[in-house]
């Protein structure tokens, strides 16, 4: 299976913050869902994506491409859809599409329209009179209107509505029909994953904690309630993290079948939500 | 590239609408030739940059298939084509209201307008967003302030230079300072393609 | 095709397609044959991701009851129903002798279990 974005060791530091040593393969042909807290590295991991920021060691390769001999041929194939509007607020849709078709050299004007029919565009309103919603959907608009391979999308969904958030994903579930394409998107809000995503990602603190199936995620997580008695250094090393309350322990797993053998029938075992997998990494990524 | 400088047409095309009046203001004003051409020069280079100063700008034309070294190239070419055809409608105008110019004032105009771009574009690159405007007015103070000493030091000091000037043939001068400004322009491109470069949106 | 899937249910989304694929197939409803929706088109239809599909398909297909064609998609397999019936009858026979020895452990006559058995049936 050929990855179309490839991130190799990247590090990048900032004041406060860092990126460190991460490897990441997006599949060709599935959605990935690049999830994690506000502040985690989300964006920063996008911009390098997009090369608007460089990383200081490692390497990122967009269809097997290196940025440094091939930046335009890897632009031409990508879509890409930021949160907050990047095109000329004072512009109607009409003139950026003026300015931004020429830039591809597989625009489609057709498509384009047909896009702004389906998602009731105006045409001649400027873009900063548009509500969040229809930003949104004319960022998409022209994202889709060259035929790009890979769609990037950073919070997408952020500060949309329920109605139209499920739009979004019904559009994008109508896009991945054809099996050449891919969308990788950032989100916190967990609940678009769960429906249409093949593969999640989860950054923490600038880290990289999986990239894996949804299946192997449910297969893998789980998390586990039963009685603190039941608990010392031996039985919660498969923990990735425990919490103690007065009626009883809840943790999370990161290996279900070792829980299984060692606890047996005397904890519940529960299916794990991104949330539950979010909130009990928070507290870091070390073993308790 | 053409795209890239005529994006420039269509982000502005309603404040062009005002460049006519504009020009015919200074021509009927009576104002030197030399600072009509080179006010109709400035026009359109200085409005984009009121664009480009945006972050989100730089974010859009970043992630469309260009190059960061196309982004400056067609800042600079722009700024030279908008140059070119600023001048044409501004001489067009100036026939129109029969007023006279001679070409000098074009050479003077457009020899100024290079040198004050290749000053001012790096700085709209180096600094952040909003702070280029007082940068701009604080060295424009600064430079008044300065230029009576610097000229007094010249005349005390460089006679010689002065004669020299003095010695050369109108062509020679002419040429010598085309040459010098040409080359300004260039270093000042090829700076601000590094700054960029080097820049995170 | 209708697949009807909860997200409330324990069972697997993936598994909830297969079971349901498998006995639209027993039931004859999709004859031998029949071109399945393909796996993106189903993924869309259903709102739900493309691996889910994907992993569906591949169970059905190593089950048996699906075989694909590269290029071409996905089609229901030839079924050897008396095959499937005998085993279906011993699976049943299996769970009904649970039943039984879970009805003499507390007591239960044959006529109660199978009154019992009468109203879940017509249920």
């Amino acid at each position: 299976m050929e990855n179309v974005i490839e991130l190799k060791n990247v590090t990048k530091k900032f004041k406060g913050f860092s990126i460190k040593n991460i490897d990441l393969q997006v599949k060709q042909g599935f959605i990935t869902g690049f999830i994690g807290a506000n502040g985690a590295g989300k964006s920063t991991m996008i911009k390098m994506m997009m090369n608007l920021l460089k990383p200081e060691t490692g390497e990122v390769k967009i269809f097997g491409l290196d940025y440094k001999t091939h930046e335009k041929a890897i632009k031409e194939r990508i879509g890409f859809v930021y949160d907050g509007n990047v095109f000329f607020e004072g512009m109607n849709l009409k003139d950026i599409k003026r300015i931004v078709g020429p830039a591809y050299k597989h625009w489609d004007d057709d498509l384009f329209y047909q896009y702004v029919e389906q998602f009731e565009l105006p045409l001649n309103k400027a873009m900063k009179t548009f509500s969040k919603g229809m930003q949104m959907k004319a960022s998409l608009a022209i994202a889709l209107s060259h035929h790009a391979e890979l769609i990037i999308m950073d919070e997408p969904t952020a500060g949309l509505d329920p109605i139209f958030r499920r739009e979004l994903l019904d559009i994008l579930q109508e896009l991945m029909i054809d099996g050449s394409r891919t969308i990788f998107f950032s989100t916190h809000v967990t609940t678009d994953l769960n429906r249409i995503a093949d593969y999640i990602a989860l950054i923490q603190s600038g880290e990289l904690v999986f990239n894996q199936s949804i299946h192997d995620i449910a297969e893998n997580y789980a998390l586990v309630k039963g009685g603190t008695e039941l608990l010392d250094r031996d039985t919660e090393k498969d923990f990735v993290h425990v919490h103690r309350g007065p009626t009883g322990f809840e943790a999370l797993t990161d290996n279900v079948k070792a829980v299984k053998d060692t606890f047996g029938d005397t904890v519940f075992i529960e299916r794990a939500s991104l949330e539950d997998i979010m909130y009990y990494l928070k507290g870091g990524l070390q073993y308790v | 590239m053409f795209n890239l400088i005529r994006r420039d047409v269509i982000l502005q095309k309603r404040l062009l609408l005002t460049f006519i009046p504009f020009i015919a203001f200074f021509i009927i004003m009576d104002a030197h030739p030399a600072l009509t051409f080179l006010v109709a020069s400035i026009f359109m280079p200085i409005n984009a940059f009121a664009y480009d100063e945006k972050a989100e700008t730089n974010i859009l034309l970043n992630s469309l298939p260009y190059t960061r070294k196309e982004v400056i190239a067609s800042r600079y070419l722009g700024a030279i084509v908008y140059m070119v055809s600023a001048i044409g409608v501004t001489s067009l105008a100036f026939f129109v209201f029969n007023k006279p110019f001679a070409i000098t004032d074009i050479a003077i105009a457009s020899g100024l307008f290079l040198v004050f771009s290749a000053l001012t574009f790096p700085l709209f690159y180096i600094f952040k967003r909003g702070y280029v405007s007082p940068v701009v007015l604080f060295s424009f103070l600064f430079l008044a302030l300065i230029r009576k000493p610097v000229v007094s030091f010249i005349s005390e000091h460089l006679t010689v230079i002065n004669n020299f000037v003095a010695s050369l043939s109108i062509t020679t001068l002419y040429a010598g300072a085309a040459v010098v400004i040409m080359t300004f322009y260039a270093v000042s491109w090829g700076i601000t393609t590094i700054i960029y470069q080097r820049k995170v949106f | 095709m209708q697949i009807i899937i909860s997200n409330s249910s324990k069972e697997p989304i993936y598994e909830q397609i297969t079971n349901q694929i498998k006995s639209s197939i027993l039931a004859g409803d999709l004859q031998e044959g029949t071109a399945l929706p393909s796996i993106r088109q189903l993924a869309k239809d259903l709102q739900i991701s493309v691996i889910t599909t994907k992993r569906a398909y591949e169970e059905l297909e190593k089950a048996d009851f699906i075989y694909s064609i590269v290029g071409k998609g996905s089609f229901v397999a030839e079924q050897n129903l008396e095959v499937i019936r005998e085993k279906k009858l011993k699976v049943i026979e299996e769970q009904l002798s649970a039943v039984i020895t879970n009805s003499r452990e507390i007591g239960l006559s044959l006529d109660e279990l199978q009154q019992l058995l009468k109203i879940l049936y017509e249920e």
